[in-house]
């Protein structure tokens, strides 16, 4: 739920609870208070009746003045009784359906010695329109109210909260590869401005933690070049050393090939240091299909040592604007990949359309992890020529140009495919 | 020949200079920049090696004053960049060829001769071994002046052997030479095998002895 819904919500709650509380209480009460001033009127009208009636001397008289008055009527009684006021519910002359209401008075008062119950009705009609009148008054006022209410609220949290916003924005698009300025507009509101200098010091921490891993890196990469040289020219001396057992000759052979992986992997850590500092011009278009060819061909040894048929679907041909030697680097990976991680007689495809490449090797293996074959030193085989960085190389290089980089498997084929529109 | 080697890491002289004496060069060295500077303004050399991280100074430096003397010292830099635009930058400053560190000492030599090759034997550029002629410019082989039809590979293998006559050339040093880069992915240096079968069998149907010996599970030796 995002926050500023939150807090209208419970405005919203409170205000249609207050709302559909009031609106019947209301009613009631105005109501009630109408009735009574009916109640009341009716009441002194009978007091004043009472008051007049020494001037009534004979019935006819009463009868003639009970005549004038349309709302009072006369009954004879028998004997005295007590008042009563009642709701009294008449059918409407015009209306046959509806019945009207009436408040009525009845009371007994006494004409020469004679006793007569005298009522006085009041139509209710005329408050049962003021009372609906008010109702709608009432609601329309009500509603205004809670709708301003709210829409001021809302303007408000929303101007409240913008900062936040900005800055949840900022840090969204943060990338510690590039350490992009934050822009952290300073507020009004000291809480948010406490928090961007809490999270600016948190990025410049890890961002200077970032940078001295990476001088780490490229520094302990640099110091072993030279010893790594210097094992290398040994062992070569080494081997010119007269006489040479077979013992030997396989000792210094295996020495040779380990110290070569060690210059291998060295050599790959320098590139992703180099990459991470891009120290690579942006450069510019790049023939992706001129590029696989190449590549292909200085790979021809190797697939024909083990039969590996190669397939080529380069009728598309993208041009992208790269940098020239990421772009053969990261080709190279993926073939020499598809090439190490094939069988015997295997296939490996390769395919472009007009914003993609994808290479295709068969494979007697499963699936690989998608979620790790790009970690560095991933390996599902223990091939140990493998330096296990080339996939975190091909997938650092797309990173940097924004191309999707995928990973599939599908009938025993592992696929990946670099998209190059974003 | 002379060959003056301008590297700051001991061990690293050490070993170009043992490997280099035993192929017949006069080995030189400087350490740092000043006497880098000094041995290049006094003396002339085949070949410089120049490795471009000194004390005291940048050695593109050296190579910038050396092209502006005149000086025709034949020049390989040895660098631990390998990026192109270094590369680039040491080529355009008139150096003959780029090395990168670490580097066989095997390729380190092919390079060295071929460079004073191309200095001082002009036209005539060939190598001669008994009845074996390698053509360095037309890229031809030759046995009792009857051509070898050679694949560019086997030409290359050969070549580089012949260049290191005499040594223990290792299974690596000459698989990255054929194949560059994309060699150091693979630990399966088979397809040497292969050129190398071929081309000892198209020698030896041109009549040449084989004198490539295979030497246990190291590599091989040109010998003669």
């Amino acid at each position: 739920m995002k926050l500023l819904n939150k807090t209208i919500r419970s405005y919203l709650v409170y205000s249609s609870i207050i709302l559909l509380i009031t609106i019947p209480l209301f009613y009631v009460v105005v109501r009630h208070v109408l009735l009574r001033a009916v109640d009341h009127s009716l009441k002194a009208q009978m007091r004043e009746i009472r008051n007049n009636l020494s001037s009534i001397h004979s019935r006819q008289e009463l009868e003639i003045w009970s005549g004038l008055d349309k709302d009072i009527s006369l009954y004879t009684e028998p004997g005295p009784a007590a008042d009563s006021i009642y709701t009294l519910y008449v059918a409407n002359p015009r209306h046959h359906h509806d019945e009207d209401p009436y408040r009525e008075i009845a009371g007994t008062i006494s004409v020469n010695g004679q006793f007569y119950k005298l009522v006085i009705s009041s139509s209710l009609v005329e408050n049962q329109d003021l009372l609906g009148s008010i109702m709608i008054v009432q609601a329309i006022l009500l509603i205004l109210l809670m709708t301003g209410i709210l829409l001021i609220n809302h303007r408000t949290s929303r101007k409240i909260w913008m900062p936040f916003y900005s800055l949840l924005n900022d840090v969204q698009h943060y990338d510690l590869h590039k350490n992009n300025e934050l822009s952290l507009k300073a507020s009004r509101i000291s809480e948010f401005n406490e928090l961007n200098q809490v999270i600016k010091n948190l990025l410049n921490r890890n961002y200077e933690i970032y940078l001295q891993q990476k001088e780490f890196t490229e520094n302990a990469s640099h110091e072993m070049q030279t010893p790594l040289a210097i094992i290398q020219g040994q062992l070569e001396l080494l081997m010119q050393t007269v006489p040479l057992t077979e013992d030997q000759a396989i000792l210094i052979s295996e020495l040779e090939a380990s110290n070569q992986r060690l210059i291998r992997l060295n050599k790959s850590l320098l590139l992703l240091t180099r990459i991470e500092n891009n120290e690579y011009a942006p450069a510019g278009p790049a023939d992706i299909a001129v590029i696989v060819e190449a590549q292909l061909d200085s790979f021809q040894d190797h697939l024909e040592k083990r039969k590996i048929k190669r397939i080529e679907k380069l009728e598309a041909r993208p041009v992208v604007q790269t940098n020239i030697s990421l772009m053969e680097i990261l080709i190279s990976n993926l073939v020499s990949n598809g090439i190490r991680h094939n069988i015997q007689e295997g296939i490996l495809l390769v395919e472009t359309g007009p914003d993609f490449l994808t290479i295709s090797n068969t494979c007697a293996d499963k699936a690989l992890d998608a979620q790790k074959v790009f970690n560095r030193f991933y390996k599902e085989s223990s091939d140990t020529a493998s330096t296990g960085l080339g996939l975190a190389i091909v997938k650092r290089i797309c990173d940097m140009y924004g191309f999707q980089l995928s990973y599939t498997f599908d009938d025993h084929m592992h696929s990946f495919t670099v998209k190059f529109e974003h | 020949m002379k060959i003056l080697i301008i590297e700051d890491q001991k061990e690293l002289l050490k070993s170009m200079v043992g490997y280099l004496e035993s192929e017949n060069y006069l080995c030189e060295t400087a350490a740092d920049f000043q006497s880098a500077r000094q041995k290049i303004e006094g003396f002339d050399y085949d070949c410089i090696l120049l490795d471009v991280t000194l004390p005291g100074g940048n050695g593109l430096a050296l190579l910038a004053e050396l092209k502006k003397d005149k000086k025709a010292d034949g020049v390989i830099i040895i660098s631990a960049k390998d990026s192109i635009s270094d590369r680039i930058l040491g080529l355009n400053l008139g150096a003959d060829d780029y090395l990168v560190k670490p580097f066989h000492l095997s390729e380190l030599n092919a390079r060295i001769s071929a460079v004073i090759r191309r200095r001082y034997f002009g036209g005539q550029n060939q190598l001669k071994f008994q009845d074996l002629v390698i053509d360095l410019l037309a890229k031809t082989v030759s046995v009792n002046g009857k051509p070898v039809d050679l694949t560019r590979k086997e030409y290359e293998l050969l070549l580089y052997l012949a260049s290191n006559k005499n040594k223990v050339v290792s299974k690596m040093a000459i698989a990255e030479h054929l194949s560059g880069d994309s060699a150091e992915i693979f630990d399966n240096f088979d397809f040497i095998y292969t050129h190398m079968k071929n081309l000892k069998k198209k020698l030896g149907l041109a009549g040449y002895q084989d004198n490539i010996r295979s030497l246990y599970a190291i590599g091989y030796k040109f010998e003669v």
